[in-house]
């Protein structure tokens, strides 16, 4: 047991760096940056009462508590330091379990007078000290800012206790799924869909007289992001809907711990069905391979597109409900509009975020692709009349597809919001197809920059790729709230990407993007033809 | 003129370590090749060079005359391969895979010939077909690679220690595919470190040691090479005096020596004014050729 638990943590070592150590390092940065874009009070004020105002906002960010600079901080930044701890913890929880399983390396362990559930108990261990380092170094990071210690303390406390939630949603999804891919897939939906429920029973919620604090409406409650924000640190410090996240997350732990118990090693809850015999008509090129290989991971981000382009327009029409309900709403949107509706406002920023989907979708179709090679299965490919230029131009077409498909999704959502209004503004359509057209091809820019990496530094692919949307993620995304420079912002290709404001439509990088994604394009299939493959590590 | 496969003075450097060292290799024509050498000898370097999945660092390659890295595609219309380590898409059923990789050498996945064949052979290894890539277990993997091969025709089949895996049972099915391709004209090169498996097969053998042909020719060349060792019960009689007898030694009762190939029948005579009885006489097998070559390795390992 002690000799399992050592094992895991050595190997994680480096993941406990990196995710603990990135979500310590968030929490500080965001203080820093509140001071220094919201060191006044009345600064903290008026971005509340424009947050109170604004779903969308609501949407992404915390549970408005008051504007000191604890309250305001959590605000801002507690779900994502929750949802950096959720990632890291699924994944590490399908990483010590299904996959392990998957690998076959499960079986040596259990041949081991170990047997069957001692690795699993190890692994809940594992976890348990993973988030609870999460949960102190958070605190450590907000009390060496100078925040109040019980405040700080909550916040750790939630983030961690959120992980651990994770981690028992990848527990139960490693005994439900007979992959690792599967399991990790459901651990992402799960916590993925948790958080947009949160954000939608914030969004829902009642703000008070002053615009200062939302009371979220009951459907956050359906949500553990919804229960860690409802602890409001630096307000509240409430500890007992922490205690709850941390109550069902032992309950989900200990569900797992009994499945596998009862289960044959190997097995899985959903079963594996027998498989067709032979290939459908669509298997049959190299392109057709990769897309049978991938449509799944298509789908999943085509609809998380569908549902993004929905918020985008539908939430408008409960922004102006709010704005003719309350005085004070409707005096800030006057305020903040200046020219452009804020209705625009909501399709640019969804579309923003579907153009980081698109961007993910089309990474992970050429990580994919480097996923192949790694794993052995494009050796016997190769060895057919497949030459290698061809195999990664298939990769780049269907990431291509899969980043159109994503955007497409967004759009036919936009429209199905719009169809249910009752009076439904349709020049906000046209600006969704101005503004998704212009984030696809911003998200070309990544495929192209992760097939280039491949065939110049192949090991490099998934790290770099990913690490590039995440950078870009944060700084087109997040960038303009820290007040950074705007050429930093548009290094971002979602930001850079042409967009629609109050005047008309503003182009902006278009260029440069299509020449990028040309140019990229063309060098990676170039340099394929020169390059030998190269097997893992 | 008839090679299928010519390499001359073959390099590969992989950063400061030489993975082939000028390797020379000659593959007739209808040939089956044995590609003898232990792991790490650079067998698997060789066959990825010649399917152009890796690049010569020096010296030429040739497969049917033509450059394998430049015009891999065209070269491997005429070549099924089988690697050693097969990995299939986790998420294809094994059909699944084998029909896509036959439909990427341009079989016609619908015909009657194609499905006839793939059933049996599917049959002969005892297949299930409907079972998605990940549940399978190494042997099954390797099936998939073995039908996919065997399925489609081809001019020359390079496999990559081909039965590893397989029970003792579907390595005989194995061999007799292998004799069934080749009796239909195909060259082979089999590379592999179960002796017994090149010795039933092959025509010709070469044996690779650190990147480098050590030996190559006929197993009757190779054999030449090497003595035959001849025992008997060490019961009331000794090898004293007969003068082509080496290494005399006796252990276990039994009294061993060994004579050069072509000496046999010389001994024979002397054998028998001695009324030997239990008498064995043990052709050279290709286990004493590969010790011979690796033997000094093995000591040097022990004393290690």
């Amino acid at each position: 047991m002690i000799t399992l638990l050592r094992q895991r943590l050595r190997r994680d070592l480096w993941q406990f760096v990196i995710w603990i150590g990135g979500t310590a390092v968030l929490a500080a940065f965001t203080v820093s940056a509140v001071n220094g874009s919201y060191g006044t009070e009345t600064d903290r004020v008026n971005l509340l009462a424009t947050a109170a105002a604004n779903p969308v906002i609501m949407l992404f960010r915390g549970l408005p508590s008051g504007a000191d600079l604890g309250a305001f901080t959590g605000f801002l930044i507690l779900p994502f330091l929750a949802m950096m701890a959720a990632f890291m913890s699924s994944f590490m929880a399908v990483r010590h379990t299904r996959a392990d399983e998957d690998a076959g390396r499960t079986e040596l362990v259990a041949a081991t007078p170990a047997g069957r559930v001692a690795p699993l108990v190890a692994t809940i261990v594992h976890g348990l000290i993973a988030n609870a380092l999460l949960a102190m170094l958070v605190a450590v990071a907000f009390l060496a800012c100078g925040l109040p210690a019980t405040g700080s303390l909550v916040a750790g406390l939630g983030s961690g206790a959120l992980g651990f939630f994770a981690y028992g949603v990848g527990l139960i999804g490693a005994q439900v799924f007979a992959s690792g891919r599967s399991a990790n897939a459901f651990g992402v939906w799960v916590m993925l869909v948790a958080y947009l429920v949160a954000g939608l029973g914030n969004a829902l919620g009642t703000p008070s007289a002053d615009l200062q604090r939302i009371q979220s409406a009951p459907l956050a409650w359906f949500s553990p992001y919804g229960w860690i924000e409802n602890a409001r640190p630096w307000a509240d410090d409430n500890l007992w809907p922490v205690a709850l996240c941390a109550l069902v997350a032992a309950g989900l732990a200990a569900a797992s711990v009994a499945l596998q118990s009862v289960r044959d090693l190997g097995e899985s809850l959903l079963p594996e069905r027998r498989a067709r015999a032979t290939a459908g008509a669509a298997l049959s090129s190299s392109t057709g391979l990769v897309w049978a290989l991938t449509w799944p991971a298509i789908l999943g981000w085509a609809i998380g597109g569908f549902v993004s382009g929905l918020l985008a327009t539908s939430l408008s029409s409960v922004l102006s409900q709010a704005a003719t309900q309350l005085p004070s709403v409707e005096q800030l949107l006057a305020a903040l509009t200046q020219g452009g509706s804020l209705a625009v406002g909501a399709i640019v920023i969804f579309f923003t975020l579907v153009g980081v989907l698109a961007a993910c979708c089309g990474v992970q179709i050429v990580g994919r692709a480097r996923q192949e090679e790694a794993h052995g299965t494009v050796e016997a490919l190769l060895a057919t009349p497949v030459g290698r230029v061809r195999w990664l131009a298939d990769y780049v077409a269907i990431a291509t597809i899969g980043a159109a498909a994503t955007v497409g999704g967004a759009i036919v959502g936009a429209a199905a919001g719009l169809a249910g209004q009752s009076a439904p503004d349709w020049s906000l359509f046209g600006d969704a197809v101005v503004v998704g057209a212009g984030q696809f091809v911003a998200a070309l820019v990544f495929i192209v920059v992760t097939a280039l990496v491949l065939t110049v530094l192949p090991r490099a692919t998934l790290a770099v790729g990913w690490t590039l949307v995440g950078l870009a993620t944060v700084v087109g995304l997040f960038g303009p709230l820290y007040r950074l420079p705007d050429w930093i912002v548009h290094l971002a290709p979602i930001a850079a990407a042409p967009t629609v404001t109050g005047s008309g439509t503003d182009v902006q990088g278009l260029w440069w993007l299509v020449a990028a994604v040309l140019i990229g394009g063309a060098a990676s299939l170039a340099l394929m033809r020169r390059r030998e493959l190269a097997g893992d590590g | 003129m008839s090679d299928v496969i010519r390499t001359t003075g073959l390099v590969k450097r992989y950063g400061r370590q030489n993975a082939l060292d000028g390797l020379d290799l000659a593959v007739g024509a209808g040939d089956i090749h044995g590609f003898l050498g232990p792991n790490g000898a650079g067998k698997s370097t060789t066959i990825r060079i010649l399917l152009g999945l890796a690049r010569a660092s020096g010296g030429t390659a040739a497969v049917f005359g033509r450059d394998p890295w430049r015009d891999a595609v065209a070269l491997h219309r005429r070549l099924a391969y089988v690697p050693g380590d097969v990995n299939v898409w986790p998420n294809l059923s094994g059909g699944e895979s084998i029909d896509v990789l036959a439909r990427l050498r341009g079989a016609d996945t619908r015909s009657a010939a194609y499905r006839t064949e793939r059933e049996r052979l599917e049959h002969v290894f005892a297949f299930d077909p409907r079972k998605k890539g990940r549940a399978y277990s190494k042997g099954n993997r390797q099936k998939v690679a073995l039908i996919a091969a065997f399925s489609v025709p081809a001019e020359l089949y390079i496999l990559d220690e081909p039965t590893s895996g397989l029970d003792p049972l579907m390595e005989v099915v194995f061999r007799r595919e292998v004799t069934r391709v080749k009796d239909a004209g195909a060259t082979v090169l089999l590379s592999s470190h179960i002796l017994s498996e090149v010795e039933q097969l092959c025509d010709r053998v070469s044996i690779i040691r650190a990147g480098k042909v050590v030996e190559a020719g006929t197993l009757a060349d190779l054999r030449h090479l090497t003595r035959t060792e001849v025992s008997f019960d060490a019961a009331g009689t000794t090898a004293d005096g007969i003068a082509e007898a080496h290494d005399v030694s006796v252990a276990d009762g039994r009294v061993r020596f060994t004579v050069d190939s072509d000496a046999v029948a010389s001994v024979l005579p002397e054998l028998a004014t001695r009324r030997v009885t239990g008498l064995r006489i043990e052709p050279p097998s290709l286990e004493e050729l590969f010790l011979r070559h690796y033997g000094d390795d093995l000591t040097a390992g022990s004393t290690r």
